[in-house]
């Protein structure tokens, strides 16, 4: 029996198939007949198409088809789709949009952009081919940073896109900021650049595409995190029904927002796969996953804060450049306006805010959500500014911290930015990081540091985030005779381990084995609708759609037992697995329900067999505040500029914490991403040939096992959520909100004695030691 | 990669053969460079000669003056090994930070010499130790093995048979890592052998180099205070998103004291 109740660490069920070689990704899978389709790149970052020549390509022996820009043009199909939240500039006028071909044909926008696809019978075949599809360039002038791209005499990207702008943004009271800075004893700015990065999940992107000639249905699978809304999406540019689709996301190696877009690659390969009659797959491979997977991030920022003589905050305000690469992606334009707006001023009191942001195209990969989308880049803002006030002005960054926090007494409320904070208690999350975080010990480790020669700082970083994604999802369960459910939902784990989660809390609820509970989800055949993954969404929706589906399963389980029973619906209880009449001696278990629920005999009129297989929709009403403080301690040599995370703290508000081992791997995997971005990572691209300089891990620095420090982790649970039943708050991307300021900040804290008050993410061992020796 | 025939010879006599029968052969020697230039299709050779099954390349042997390693010795054997780490201590150190477990246990000291990878580890050693590259037809001093970026002393169908290493009194090699690749930003090799100093510079420039005026200055006074004053000219250094030429000439100084304090 292995019965499990919410909190308990149950260790994820699919580790066993992960670790031993059993995970099904889609390099794994083969159809009988499949075909190998390759994607033909632009080599440059801009450049106008004169022509295609395919002969040779087709010419070689076991190609079977290629498809070009022109080809696909001639087709008649749609372009990509972008959903961006925001559709309209401060003026009203509606956003750029350009169109997006899954091929290009008249025109490339950035290196690694597809212009044709090749489809062979085998991968050497269509490698071989894909050298010789003829595309005659005119190379252009290209643009690939993102303020230079909004400047006069930039070259232009899209015909009718004035100046690159896809939008200007704001939100906020711009009058009332204004007066409350002017009235401020002092204002503090900071200009700052929040790094441009990429996932790089482990498993790279791929599809392979099974058409099934006599129903007219092609499966679709697919190394994504969205499977509902991408067949929507490709059936749409396709000009097909949805029902002629059905996708699937077997095992998925990692997506962090990097697989939540529409990508042109799998709309071609489904296409190519029904027009040709045969499976196709496609897998990128690393180098082409560099290239042309989003990239996250990338924001030049200003950042000015108001304060009172006695460090009380007034006003906030944010200018930005945010970063939409050469075409907008499916989140587009949101990311560095309403995503990056939403959180602004963290768990700070203002009496005014105001955000604004311009974003616009680069001769670069389409950035789109990368983890956080947003509220990793307000974090670091207001947590940056707050540590340069201090510095500037004379505070002790804690105390400065501590006296702006936004008092429990003050909640709930709307922010100046529109969010509703309906609970929280930031200042007792902030007290215990503090407490946690040795504070006592950090003079005589300072002194043994200097001692070595090195220097140690610390800093503390409280975050406040908030959650999002699709906002309605659905759980199913279906029993056996036996009484073994299969529970199937369409939220989407990449990895996270929803798998255990959501059965743990089905398990739970329903008092059921967990051995007896088996899973599927990411199936457009096995749940009407489905959000995937992203905004933190798992356990506020996947989680809350299967409490609700056990809900009502409880609820049928009542009526059988109370026609057992004898007795009124209503005098039922139930608690761990059974059912019973209080006063009486009638009892029934969950299995017992489930058997009779199958027999028409034991069922009253009103309910057929069958009747405790269930599915529901769950719907959020209003997003969820996760919030959390993280603290760093760090070790910097200044002779070589190594930064050395040694300690890292951590204390997250998610609600309740449905597995604490789960929810552990979250933050430290966020951190990991968040230590990734303050110290190691970045996406570099040649300004002047427009090249993607880190096209490998030979030049982007992924953190490593003997990069991450130590981490102490706990939880507070004090100031539960009723937004939603199970009271969780989104887990997912609060690490790398916390990390990058608390790690950039506890290295200047190192350096404020060589009087460095500012270095740019990353903080790589040269930009450290230029800041302490050529400043 | 593009098709070549692949040839897998028992002996270094079979192995000179096929490379000389071939239009366009190469050795392949742990293929850690290799296979990944093969992949991106950079390189089209006609045949690829691989030396893993030839035994008379493989090996440790210590003498009394000279540790001998064949040149199909992966790194991590040379790290796991007692007699080298009781005989240089700073060689066996130095195989241990190369790339990564699956790189050390394929990749080899004659592949690493041969390749003469600016960011290379082991070309450090066999300049910083004085070290002698035995091929299958001559002996070539360390010194005059490594030419150019990327470019040595061996002449076509070449084949390195060992690296003979010389004991040192003291020796020890400090390197900075790149944090992507783990790749030597710089490295430097320090050794002392009767009052003799090498002092061997990698990563920082085109080609492993001696830096004679921190030598000069070792020789007097072996210590770390001899060389912290002694600034390198960074004018011909390598220049990238993760160094600059001057960093690189910084930490030439900084990686010299160091290794001079872990020499002891």
């Amino acid at each position: 029996m292995n019965n499990v109740n919410i909190r308990d660490s149950v260790r994820r069920t699919e580790d066993i198939r992960f670790v031993s070689g059993q995970g099904t990704y889609i390099d794994d899978m083969n159809a009988d007949g499949q075909l190998v389709g390759m994607f033909v790149r632009s080599p440059h970052a801009h450049a106008a198409i004169n022509g295609f020549d395919k002969t040779d390509a087709l010419a070689l022996d076991g190609v079977v088809e290629v498809i070009t820009g022109a080809d696909w043009a001639k087709l008649g199909f749609g372009f990509i789709p972008s959903n961006s939240a925001v559709k309209e500039n401060t003026d009203g006028t509606p956003i750029a949009v350009p169109e997006r071909s899954c091929l290009a044909a008249t025109r490339v926008r950035f290196v690694g952009e597809p212009v044709a696809m090749v489809i062979a019978e085998t991968l050497d075949a269509a490698r071989e081919a894909r050298d010789l599809v003829e595309v005659d360039y005119a190379p252009l002038d290209a643009v690939t940073h993102p303020v230079k791209a909004l400047e006069p005499g930039a070259p232009q990207l899209h015909n009718g896109v004035d100046g690159n702008l896809c939008v200007h943004w704001e939100l906020g009271d711009g009058d009332a900021t204004e007066a409350e800075l002017e009235a401020s004893d002092h204002v503090v700015a900071l200009e700052l650049h929040n790094n441009r990065v990429t996932a790089a999940p482990i498993e790279p992107r791929g599809t392979l595409a099974i058409p099934d000639m006599e129903t007219g249905v092609t499966t679709i699978y697919q190394s994504t995190q969205n499977i509902h809304a991408l067949r929507a999406a490709i059936a749409k540019i396709l000009r097909l029904e949805n029902d002629q689709l059905r996708h699937v996301a077997p095992d998925v190696g990692g997506g962090f927002g990097g697989k939540n877009s529409l990508y042109p690659e799998p709309v071609v390969t489904v296409y190519a796969a029904r027009n040709l009659g045969r499976p196709v797959k496609w897998v990128n491979d690393r180098s082409e996953s560099f290239l042309s997977d989003t990239h996250g991030r990338s924001q030049y920022t200003t950042v000015e804060l108001g304060l009172d003589a006695d460090g009380t905050f007034r006003a906030l305000r944010t200018t930005t450049i945010g970063e939409l690469g050469a075409y907008c992606g499916t989140v587009g334009a949101f990311t560095p306006t309403g995503g990056s707006a939403r959180t602004q001023g963290g768990v700070y009191a203002f009496k005014a805010m105001h955000y604004r942001a311009r974003a616009g195209f680069t001769n670069t990969a389409p950035l789109d959500p990368y983890r956080g989308a947003g509220r990793p880049e307000g974090s670091f803002q207001i947590e940056r500014i707050v540590e340069k006030a201090a510095r500037d002005l004379g505070f002790d960054p804690i105390e400065l911290r501590r006296q702006n926090i936004m008092p429990k007494a003050s909640l709930p409320l709307k922010t100046a930015m529109g969010l509703d904070v309906d609970c929280g208690d930031f200042l007792t999350v902030f007290e215990k990081t503090l407490a946690m975080s040795e504070r006592a010990g950090f003079a005589a480790r300072a002194a043994k540091s200097e001692e070595n020669n090195k220097l140690r700082g610390f800093a503390i970083a409280p975050y406040l985030e908030c959650t999002g994604g699709m906002p309605k999802e659905h759980a199913i369960v279906t029993f056996s005779k036996n009484g073994a459910a299969h529970l199937a939902v369409g939220s989407h784990s990449t990895g996270m381990g929803h798998e255990t989660a959501l059965c743990q809390i089905l398990s739970a609820e329903l008092g059921l084995d967990m051995d007896h509970i088996s899973f599927t989800q990411a199936d457009t055949d096995a749940t009407p609708l489905g959000g995937g993954h992203g905004g933190s969404r798992g356990m506020e929706l996947g989680g809350n759609a299967v409490r609700q589906t056990a809900d009502e399963i409880v609820a049928v389980g009542k009526q059988i037992a109370a026609y057992q029973f004898e007795c009124e619906v209503g005098m039922v209880d139930f608690e761990d697995g059974s059912f019973f009449q209080p006063g009486s001696n009638n009892t029934m278990s969950v299995g017992e329900a489930v058997s009779a629920s199958f027999n028409p005999d034991a069922l009253p009129d009103d309910l057929a067999p069958g009747c405790m297989n269930i599915g529901s929709t769950f719907e959020r009403g209003v997003i969820s505040i996760p919030n959390g403080c993280h603290a760093a301690e760090v070790e910097v040599d200044p002779d070589t500029g190594v930064i050395d995370v040694i300690g890292f703290w951590i204390v997250d508000d998610f609600g309740t914490i449905i597995n604490p081992l789960l929810a552990d791997g979250q933050v430290m995997g966020g951190v990991g991403q968040g230590l990734g971005q303050a110290i190691l990572e970045q996406a570099v691209y040649d300004g002047d040939s427009g090249q993607l300089v880190t096209g490998t891990f030979l030049d982007y620095a992924m953190p490593r096992a003997d990069d991450m420090p130590h981490m102490t982790l706990d939880y507070y649970e004090g100031s539960p959520t009723e937004k939603n039943p199970l009271g969780v708050k989104g887990a997912g991307e609060a690490g790398c909100c916390g990390a990058p300021p608390a790690i950039v900040n506890a290295v200047l804290d190192a350096l404020k004695d060589h009087g460095v008050t500012h270095i740019e993410m990353p903080m790589t061992p040269e930009a450290v030691w230029r800041s302490i020796h050529l400043t | 990669m593009y098709e070549f025939n692949f040839n897998r010879p028992a002996s270094i006599a079979d192995a000179l053969t096929a490379i000389a029968d071939a239009d366009d052969g190469q050795f392949m020697a742990g293929g850690q460079t290799m296979i990944p230039v093969l992949k991106q299709r950079l390189a089209m050779p006609s045949d690829v000669v691989e030396l893993a099954n030839i035994d008379d390349l493989k090996g440790i042997a210590v003498d009394g003056g000279t540790v001998t390693i064949g040149a199909m010795t992966p790194h991590s054997e040379v790290h796991n090994s007692l007699e080298v780490a009781d005989a240089i201590p700073a060689l066996a150190d130095l195989a241990g930070m190369i790339g990564d477990p699956h790189v050390r246990n394929r990749g080899t000291i004659g592949g690493s010499v041969a390749n003469n990878d600016p960011a290379a580890d082991y070309p450090a050693a066999v300049v910083g130790l004085g070290a002698t590259v035995v091929t299958d037809r001559r002996e070539i001093a360390g010194d005059d093995f490594f030419v150019d970026l990327f470019e040595t002393a061996l002449v076509e169908g070449e084949l390195i048979t060992a690296v003979r290493f010389p004991l040192p009194d003291k020796a020890a090699y400090m390197k900075f890592p790149n944090p992507a690749s783990r790749y030597a930003i710089v490295g430097v090799f320090v050794s002392q052998s009767n009052g003799d100093v090498r002092v061997a510079v990698t990563g920082a420039g085109p080609c492993v180099f001696r830096e004679v005026a921190m030598e000069t200055a070792l020789a007097a006074d072996f210590s770390a205070d001899a060389v912290a004053g002694i600034s390198v000219s960074g004018d011909d250094f390598n220049n990238d998103i993760h160094a600059s030429a001057e960093y690189r000439a910084h930490l030439v100084t900084v990686m010299a004291k160091r290794a001079v304090i872990k020499a002891g």
